[in-house]
């Protein structure tokens, strides 16, 4: 049709790696280093606008934002990292069972899922962040479980669809275990799925951590999460809007930038879908 | 479901389209959560009392130094052994339905609230073991009744007054269903109840028949002549919303304005800001139980590297005095004793730390986003220990599980906000007892505990107020919580508006304000 | 028909019974009061435990859960802890609030979305069609309360058009309500047009590329004809099944919305009965947006074959 074919994968992962890379180096770099203690107050610089000293302002602690934003990257990014880690190990191992076992096993744990199904994730995540508690591990519970359900449903899906086929029926007619089995041949199917699912997943994580932040249900102040610093500049939009600009464009580029490799990763893997 | 009128917060439809819907008749006042019910003292929070208070009085109420003056009552004769009290009731006091006031309706007000079905809040402090223990309520005339007290107590008509138990404010039979069961206040005060829309407001209309008294307003006595035709109190739960609304004149009274707004409130010419000490108390629980701070030079080490003053001026910009004693900076009692700062000397800090055995061990403090200025305190106070080489770390929960915590007895160091105690017996009783029995109890010494019993029984003011400094020393050896201000009332209101001020119990009032035309 | 429909609901119930006791159960399991809460600071232990059992808190757990199913069945959801209003019409009263930003942000989302996903497809690869996808995807990155806020900023404060604070209703005064509800309509509608091009795009794109197009191509029917009476029909149907979706985060992430905007709908009245520890509030919530997920699921379902052509032939 159109004589210019548009590189979309190259772009993509290109633009995508060097937003989420530029916030990933921003995370490490706070392990070691940030331009001022995330936590440290200097009641003369309450409020101060983005100066040189402080190049996204200061808040009304006259904390440094730009610290803190680059200490809310490491918060929100780990939660993220631990949070699919959880999701995809829990759910991955679940629905290897039920797919496998089908009976009364399968039943149960797919009510359960589909209890759980019957909540959207982020008011799935309010209701336990209100039960553990706000804190940083419960938190990545609490996403943890609601994310957990959509990869029981994916692997259990490509397990459903494998099981009966040649070459797994072959490795049983060869005396292999159920598990290796399953291991060796069943599981690197759903791997495709998995990694689109995953890498979205991580979006979905910290858009939700820091929705349950500046609702006051997630990473409790004063550590600095994107979330929070969002829901402590409320109250001076006007006065010092600055406060707001920094946090909300953090969660932004990092958004994007997984959209972006998600969108890569899914040409790659999914060739049908390339433009 | 019902298509029926939907006024969330405003009643007044500007904006985009220009369209003006309702006249404005009502003067709107912001309050930051639903009212829990129109019953005086029951079921209730602050904000119910600040309703409820402009719909019936009581005998008696408080001024705004937190002396008690007689509302409903002429006057009040207190027999010589302080056992008898006897109110005769002011002449021309209506109900809201017409019915003038009588003896019997104090008698009848009486037995529901002494109904121990009612759960009237005061209820444990007349009843026996109270600190107002009543025999008997008799009716001697129809404009007389008498209290008999068991023993003498310095603490009954300031207990009648409580703001908490709607001022024991007196109702007419009519406030009731025939069943006995509550159904809307029919009071003596200045204003109606004329609708409560569940989550989203309630609205007062002027009471015409009102009698006034003829002194000046004063707290919740004096004068309270209603001027306005219509309050509607708002529900905005959102700090952010409420100052909008204001600046935006979606509303004309902000009747609690943090601290951290009142810049840019002040900056405003259409807006005046008026503030007022009140008698709640923040500061900083300390543990005693804890092995760490079990040893008070531990507490006294964290009392010293805190400088309270510079606390309180960046906390509550400007609003709040620094005051180190349970006793508010308003009262009475308050002299030279109380009004002593805690020394900030970091270096006496770090020797009396390091007398305890301390060796940096991290302290963990509780505190909430609820209440922003709890929070900051907590923020500051964390960064003051640090510098004397104390390691505070702050563990910000929900003010729900806080309160959980604070009952149980539950934490290292919190901070932590009282309510308004308007008597300096109730200030010491607040946190002092046994903690094998009442956990939440801060301070536990059993000679204190003796002392503030035996302030609750003495009529003699400067009897009690040696009482109260001898007190005021132990607790400061003890140093079982560092005190930091009585926190302020700050309110903004529309220049639209005359005569609003904020006062040392909180709740807005809205009798003696007028609309300038 | 019948029958499936009846199936469907009938596979439900063990799933909202499951869900309800398990927030019934957890809500418990949270720690705070709400009559530690109500009574504050001088709570004393005996007026706790008297107001509790006045709310009928310490009965044995199993006895209150069935108590409040059994009333539940009936679609009474008890009374609020806070200020004693009845729980099953304030959730209708602030669904409606909800609903209405929901689905007006849905509806015109995809009236904007469909057509231009569809022409990118279309124009694939083209400037055209990397500045829609380029925008989708940025608009797809933005949380919507930071959007919110910033329009606010910019509309409510900078501007002042629209009011900042408050709500009213439609039935009210239509145009007045319109106002208040402005900003958080177009802060969803951003949002969910990100998510909606794409997924038009993705689907038109696949249909394109199918065989009778390719023959009404050749038969000589123009592009417009082919993109309307072949494309269309066929690249919705997935887009219907993503508006299930998208009503249920909608639903899960108003609260954020309605928080920056300070309305009073349902996520509102969730958080704050949460931090209230208002028991019947959170279950009859909960239990509500349960059952809302489940329906709207439901009928996306049913009238799945209405547009989707090959699943009508069948």
């Amino acid at each position: 049709m159109s004589a210019f074919r548009f590189p979309w994968r190259q772009a993509n992962a290109l633009i995508g790696g060097v937003l989420l890379g530029s916030i990933l180096l921003a995370a490490a770099v706070a392990i070691l280093w940030t331009p001022f203690d995330p936590l440290g107050i200097n009641l003369r610089a309450r409020f101060a606008a983005p100066s040189w000293g402080h190049p996204f302002g200061a808040d009304e602690f006259g904390r440094d934002v730009l610290s803190r934003a680059m200490s809310g990257a490491l918060t929100s990014t780990s939660v993220a990292l631990l949070t699919v880690t959880f999701a995809v190990l829990i759910g991955t191992a679940l629905g290897l069972v039920t797919g496998y076992m089908r009976g009364w096993t399968d039943r149960l744990i797919m009510m359960v899922n589909d209890a759980l199904l019957a909540f959207p994730g982020m008011l799935l995540a309010l209701g336990l962040m209100a039960v553990i508690g706000p804190n940083r591990y419960g938190i990545v519970l609490a996403l943890g479980i609601a994310y957990t359900p959509s990869v029981v449903r994916v692997v259990r899906g490509t397990v459903l669809s494998i099981r009966e086929r040649e070459f797994v029926e072959a490795s049983r007619v060869l005396g292999n275990g159920e598990v290796f089995t399953m291991l060796r041949h069943v599981l690197p199917n759903a791997f495709a799925p998995l990694a689109v699912l995953a890498t979205s997943m991580f979006g979905w994580v910290i858009l939700s951590e820091s929705a349950l932040s500046f609702l006051g249900l997630g990473v409790p102040p004063p550590a600095p999460t994107w979330g929070n610093m969002l829901s402590a500049a409320r109250p001076y939009l006007e006065s010092a809007p600055w406060l707001g600009i920094a946090p909300g464009l953090c969660i932004a580029v990092t958004l994007l930038g997984i959209n972006l490799l998600g969108d890569a990763l899914r040409d790659k893997l999914d060739p049908r879908m390339a433009g | 479901m019902k298509a029926s009128k939907w006024v969330y917060g405003l009643t007044l439809a500007t904006g985009l389209l220009g369209s003006t819907a309702m006249a404005q008749d009502a003067v709107r006042v912001s309050i930051n959560a639903d009212i829990r019910s129109t019953y005086p003292g029951v079921n209730r929070d602050s904000n119910t009392d600040g309703v409820v208070h402009h719909m019936v009085e009581g005998l008696v109420a408080f001024k705004g130094n937190s002396d008690v003056a007689p509302l409903l009552a002429e006057k009040i004769d207190v027999s010589d052994d302080g056992l008898t009290y006897t109110f005769t009731l002011r002449t021309g006091v209506k109900f809201h339905n017409g019915a003038p006031l009588t003896a019997d309706d104090v008698l009848f007000t009486w037995s529901k609230y002494m109904d121990k079905e009612t759960k009237w809040r005061c209820f444990s402090d007349f009843s026996a073991k109270g600190n107002g223990e009543v025999v008997s309520l008799d009716k001697i005339d129809d404009r007389t009744v008498a209290f008999k007290l068991k023993q003498p107590s310095a603490l009954f008509l300031g207990l009648l007054a409580r703001i908490d138990c709607g001022g024991t404010g007196i109702l007419h039979k009519d406030s009731f269903a025939a069943d006995g069961s509550f159904v809307k206040p029919v009071g003596t005060g200045p204003y109606m109840l004329s609708e409560w829309k569940k989550g989203e407001y309630v609205e007062l209309t002027k009471f015409d028949g009102y009698s006034s008294r003829s002194e000046k307003r004063d707290g919740y006595a004096g004068a309270r002549k209603a001027s306005i035709e219509k309050i509607r109190y708002v529900i905005i739960p959102d700090r952010s919303a409420a100052k909008a609304a204001l600046f935006s004149g979606s509303i004309e009274v902000l009747s609690d304005l943090e601290s951290g707004d009142l810049k840019e409130a002040k900056a405003r010419k259409d807006i005046t800001v008026t503030t007022a000490e009140t008698m709640g108390l923040s500061g900083i629980l300390m543990q005693t139980k804890d092995p760490l701070l079990s040893n008070v030079k531990m507490r006294l080490a964290i009392a010293h590297a805190i400088d309270t003053k510079a606390i309180v001026d960046a906390v509550t910009q400007g609003t709040a005095k620094a005051n180190n004693s349970p006793i508010p900076s308003v009262s009475a009692y308050y002299g030279p004793p109380q009004g002593e700062l805690i020394a900030y000397d970091p270096a006496l800090s770090k020797k009396l730390a390091a007398e305890a055995g301390y060796k940096g061990e991290t302290i963990k403090m509780i505190t909430n986003k609820r209440y922003q200025p709890s929070f900051d305190s907590a923020v500051f106070i964390q960064a003051m220990a640090r510098e004397a080489g104390i390691n505070i770390e702050l563990e910000v929960i929900e003010w729900a599980t806080q309160l959980d915590m604070y009952t149980k007895g539950n934490y290292q160091m919190m901070s932590f906000l009282y309510s308004a105690r308007l008597d300096p017996s109730l200030s010491f009783d607040m946190f002092s007892g046994p903690k094998a029995t009442q956990p939440r109890k801060v301070w536990d010494n059993s000679e204190a505990q003796t002392l503030i019993e035996k302030s609750m029984k003495i009529g003699n003011q400067a009897e009690r107020k040696k009482i109260f400094d001898t007190l005021e020393g132990m607790f400061r050896k003890d140093m079982p919580m560092l005190v930091l201000y009585n926190g302020p009332d700050i309110a903004a209101y529309s220049n639209k508006l005359e005569g609003y001020e904020a006062w040392m119990a909180g709740q807005p009032r809205l009798w003696g304000v007028t609309v300038k035309k | 028909m019948g029958r499936y429909l009846l199936g469907r609901l009938l596979t439900t119930i063990p799933t909202l019974l499951l869900v309800s006791f398990s927030v019934f159960l957890l809500i418990r399991l949270v720690p705070g009061d709400p009559i530690v809460l109500m009574l504050g600071d001088a709570a004393d232990e005996e007026t706790v435990r008297d107001i509790r059992e006045a709310y009928g808190l310490e009965k044995p757990f199993f006895v209150q859960f069935g108590l409040w199913l059994l009333k539940a069945m009936s679609g009474d959801l008890g009374t609020s802890i806070s200020n004693g209003a009845a729980v099953a019409p304030l959730i209708l009263d602030r669904f409606q609030v909800s609903a209405s930003i929901v689905v007006i942000a849905i509806v015109v989302a995809v009236a904007i979305s469909v057509p231009l996903g569809m022409i990118a497809a279309w124009r694939q690869n083209s400037l055209t069609d990397i500045l829609v996808v380029g925008g989708a995807t940025l608009l797809l990155s933005l949380p919507s309360f930071w959007l919110g806020l910033l329009l606010l900023l910019l509309f409510g404060l900078k501007l002042g058009w629209v009011p900042v604070v408050g709500y009213i209703s439609f039935a009210e005064d239509w145009q007045g309500a319109l106002t208040y509800i402005l900003l958080p309509i177009v802060t969803l509608i951003l949002i969910e047009i990100g998510v909606v091009t794409r997924m038009a795009r993705a689907s038109t794109v696949e249909v394109l590329r199918l065989e009778y197009i390719t023959h009404a191509r050749a038969k000589g029917v123009s592009e417009g004809s082919v993109l309307m009476r072949h494309a269309l029909p066929n690249a919705f149907a997935p887009t219907w099944t993503l508006i299930g979706l998208l009503l249920g985060n909608l639903l899960g992430g108003i609260a954020v919305v309605e928080t920056v905007f300070t309305l009073p709908g349902l996520g509102r009245l969730l958080v704050d009965a949460i931090f209230a520890r208002d028991y019947p509030i959170i279950q009859g919530c909960l239990l509500f947006t349960a059952v809302i997920y489940v329906i709207v699921n439901l009928i996306v379902d049913l009238c799945y074959p209405l547009f989707d052509p090959r699943v009508m032939a069948e």
